[in-house]
């Protein structure tokens, strides 16, 4: 499944951080840095982290 | 630009305690302008659009609410013990792990099915005074409506609602400041609170279901460790506690713009398809929740302004938003503009769970007001709470051409 941020929409609340810490973290300056692929152990954290963005700001593929 | 911050002593002084204080007055704009924070007397004010945007989710901040009990002498009891151990008051990973439970309970593929429940709500509120040509738009819609929608997705009858209006308000003099002589008071309202939970969640237990209260518990079912019985019964009290005053202060605020805006309101009427951004201009312009609360957990320097540990900031998202320095027409009120976000929902890790359900329920009842109250206008003057914290009408005397 490809992960894709919408950064123009994203405002860093971190609810993807806090829904799938394996896939989306933020770096030392803050800013969002995720995994852009991942496997199918990790649909369903990356799914519930996409529902829950405030701004729906995730888009995922596949 | 870059600003060099002034000593925290020469920053503007904002009397935030004085009953007359209003977050839209002209000292606070001046203040603004001057600085990008304020004292007052419960810490700093943060007053610009970038900085409360920074602040909201800065990692070096926690949410502010958890002391209020003991602030209050309140050490004891159902409120304190629910209030210290519930969602908003935990951070770090007792936070996540709370949140990651809560959030499907509050997904936004559950709005689909409750709009039509919203819509035939909103209705049947307007249907008992809209002949009459006048109501008291708080007793005999916001509040109904915003109960309503809680009685939804508990899957209560509608019914219910004066009951879970009474409790929430009885339990809404905890956030005021007689929250230590109320105390009687707000524990009989918890205590009842509780009771309805744990009817729900046993009701749930017998007939599982998915939905709001059946996914949390389901969520309790599979893995304890992740949700607690009590845990479980926390979350349902404060989604019922959140929801209610919330609302119901939103769509009076709503209504007093598009008073004062008579065009946006006929506008809306013509074009509903504009109602959810209506409800998103409301927000920024007038919203119930005019500043959130931060605590700083560590000594450190922000816009070269040092904060030290402990220190309580307000995030004023009203005055942020409404900055003329980062929009254009930033006082003006346009459902059509195309505007920045406002931080009517907080943001960061504490970014309201219910936002949603709110914006859902928010925008079908614009909607439907829009196309049934011609003309609203005050019929009598209203009366409103405080004009900072958490604000609202707590009467508003409404007249109307029925459409």
């Amino acid at each position: 499944m490809k992960v894709h941020v919408d950064m123009s929409i994203c405002l860093l609340h971190g609810q993807c951080v806090i829904a799938a810490p394996e896939v989306f973290s933020f770096d030392d300056d803050g800013g969002l840095v995720w995994v852009k692929e991942i496997g199918e152990d990790l649909r369903a954290d990356t799914e519930a982290a996409a529902d829950a963005c405030p701004e729906q700001a995730i888009v995922l593929e596949g | 630009m870059t600003e060099t911050a002034a000593p925290l002593a020469d920053a503007p002084y904002l009397d935030v305690a004085d009953p007359a204080f209003s977050i839209r007055s002209q000292a606070v704009k001046d203040a603004r302008a001057q600085s990008w924070y304020a004292r007052t007397p419960y810490g700093i004010a943060v007053l610009r659009y970038d900085e409360v945007q920074k602040l909201l989710r800065h990692p070096k901040l926690r949410q502010g609410s958890h002391l209020w009990p003991q602030h209050n002498g309140v050490t004891t009891g159902k409120f304190a013990t629910w209030w210290c151990n519930m969602l908003l008051c935990q951070e770090g990973e007792t936070h996540g792990r709370l949140r990651r439970m809560a959030n499907p309970a509050f997904s936004p593929k559950l709005i689909a099915d409750l709009q039509p429940k919203f819509q035939a709500l909103a209705n049947r509120l307007i249907d008992q005074f809209a002949a009459k040509g006048e109501c008291d738009f708080i007793a005999d819609f916001t509040e109904p409506y915003a109960t309503g929608v809680i009685c939804d997705l508990l899957g209560l009858p509608f019914e219910k609602w004066r009951e879970l209006a009474d409790i929430a308000a009885d339990m809404g003099l905890a956030l005021g400041v007689t929250f230590k002589q109320d105390l009687p008071k707000i524990e009989a309202a918890i205590a009842r609170l509780f009771a309805y939970a744990e009817e729900l969640v046993a009701d749930r237990r017998a007939h599982p279901s998915a939905d709001f209260v059946g996914m949390l518990v389901k969520a309790n079912t599979e893995n304890k460790d992740q949700l607690s019985d009590q845990e479980l019964l926390d979350m349902i009290v404060l989604a019922i506690f959140g929801g209610i005053d919330t609302t119901r202060n939103q769509i009076g605020l709503a209504m007093d713009m598009f008073v004062q805006n008579p065009d946006q309101w006929a506008l809306l009427a013509e074009r509903p398809d504009l109602a959810k951004a209506a409800v998103e201009e409301v927000m920024r312009t007038r919203p119930t929740v005019t500043w959130v609360t931060r605590a700083a957990t560590e000594t450190f320097t922000f816009n070269g302004l040092e904060i030290a540990e402990g220190t309580t900031l307000h995030l004023y998202g009203q005055t942020a938003a409404t900055d003329p320095a980062v929009m254009p027409d930033a006082e003006r009120f346009d459902i059509t503009a195309e505007r920045k976000p406002h931080f009517g929902f907080g943001g960061g890790a504490h970014h309201c769970l219910g936002h949603f359900i709110a914006r859902g329920d928010m925008t079908e009842a614009l909607k439907l007001l829009a196309s049934r109250l011609k003309n609203p206008r005050f019929a009598a003057p209203v009366e409103w709470l405080p004009d900072s914290g958490n604000t609202g009408a707590i009467r508003m005397p409404l007249a109307f051409d029925p459409a």
